[in-house]
């Protein structure tokens, strides 16, 4: 068997499964098949595909990929928050400990924490939870605020607004002065918890807010209850 | 991902598996309003019995694909005891739901693969055309539309594959 004929036995090989072949060229294949080991054992798998086309409809084919509607999965979601409050469900709130990346970030706004703003007493208040009350229904937002030297470090849980919406993040303080913590972006079916941090230490915060599209919201930080540092009150 | 108990865990499912399940959907329920009950009620079940996940025993998707065909199968059944349908006296065919499965993946797939190889199979094989007029047709040698119908096959099996498809 020269190796040029090999390969055109070989690529006759789908037109053999799916028996396109006319009968001489069947016949000669037949006899190539049963000295080649190699193709016996192409046509093996060919064969199995070739099996299930009948199963399908050309006309579905041709069709487009069904796609779901861009707001099912937020509608999910919106369900699924609602059971987890009816049960009592609650979400990992783990205080994280301030690790990697963010170091850096950290250093720059400690340096502006104490050229401009008047210096707390930084991580000795304790971590703090908010949850913001005045949101539309279907919709969550809550925050954790963990103070250090160089201001304060949050973190936003966001549910149930739109994919792709832009979110600002800022924290007040008592003279209604606000500070900027960054801003993300929401996106349903990623990490819809977003890691911020602002200059303003959290003893010196009365509030915090976001401004999520063309939306405002604000929670007055009276509201937040003091965190234990480590505690994980998620049941896995 | 241990088991699907967080809520950003079945974000994360939604993310990755939601396409096919809807699309799934659709293909054996023939409807979109239902297809997208059936995806939320399958999210729903997969997130209130997330703790008994265990990648261990199958993975993510074959989990979702199991919990969305008894989805299917409660809404048929709500379906079918609604009286108008029941008034006609006659069951309506259905396909049974383990072929509709296999035939939407096999359909899937052949919307996967590469524009030239899906012409040569749909226009050879289901449209039972002979290779020389599909090869004037497309102008390229007749050899060529023999080499696409193999490698079309091929490349139909690594989509099969990579939906979960064993042989």
């Amino acid at each position: 068997m020269r190796t040029d004929d090999h390969r055109e036995w070989r690529l006759a090989l789908g037109a053999y499964a799916l028996d396109d072949l006319p009968a001489d060229e069947r016949a000669a294949l037949s006899a190539h098949l049963e000295g080649c080991p190699e193709c016996r054992a192409e046509l093996r798998e060919l064969e199995g595909v070739a099996a299930l086309l009948p199963l399908a409809d050309p006309a579905r084919i041709e069709q487009p990929t069904a796609r779901p509607p861009a707001d099912l999965g937020a509608r999910i979601e919106a369900q699924i928050a609602a059971e987890d409050a009816k049960e009592g469900r609650k979400r990992r709130r783990r205080v994280r400990l301030w690790v990697g990346g963010a170091v850096a970030t950290a250093a720059v706004a400690a340096v502006l924490a104490l050229i401009v703003l008047p210096l707390g007493d930084g991580e000795n208040s304790p971590a703090q939870e908010v949850s913001f009350h005045s949101v539309p229904k279907g919709v969550s937002i809550d925050a954790t605020l963990e103070p250090h030297a160089f201001g304060t470090e949050i973190q936003m849980y966001v549910k149930g607004i739109r994919s792709g919406t832009l979110c600002r993040v800022f924290l007040e303080d008592a003279g209604g002065r606000t500070y900027s913590a960054g801003s993300f972006r929401y996106r349903w079916g990623g990490d819809s918890e977003a890691e911020l941090s602002s200059a303003l230490d959290l003893s010196q915060a009365t509030a915090i807010g976001v401004h999520a599209g063309a939306r405002t919201f604000v929670a007055p930080l009276s509201d937040a209850t003091a965190v234990v540092p480590g505690a994980d009150i998620d049941p896995t | 991902m241990a088991a699907l108990t967080r809520e950003r865990d079945v974000r994360a499912a939604y993310a990755a598996h939601s396409g096919e399940l809807y699309g799934f959907a659709v293909r054996s329920l023939g409807d979109a309003g239902l297809a997208e009950e059936a995806v939320q009620e399958t999210f729903l079940r997969a997130w209130r019995a997330g703790e008994r996940f265990d990648p261990q025993i199958g993975s993510l998707r074959t989990w979702l694909f199991a919990i969305l065909r008894n989805v299917v199968i409660d809404l048929g059944r709500a379906r079918a005891s609604r009286p108008r349908v029941a008034a006609g006296g006659v069951e309506p065919a259905v396909e049974p739901l383990e072929q509709a499965l296999l035939a939407w993946q096999v359909e899937e797939a052949m919307r996967r693969i590469g524009e030239d190889h899906r012409r040569v199979l749909l226009e050879t094989h289901f449209r039972a055309r002979p290779y020389a007029e599909v090869a004037e047709e497309l102008g390229v040698p007749e050899g060529t539309v023999k080499s696409r119908v193999y490698y079309g096959l091929k490349a139909l099996r690594v989509a099969l594959e990579e939906m979960g498809y064993e042989d």
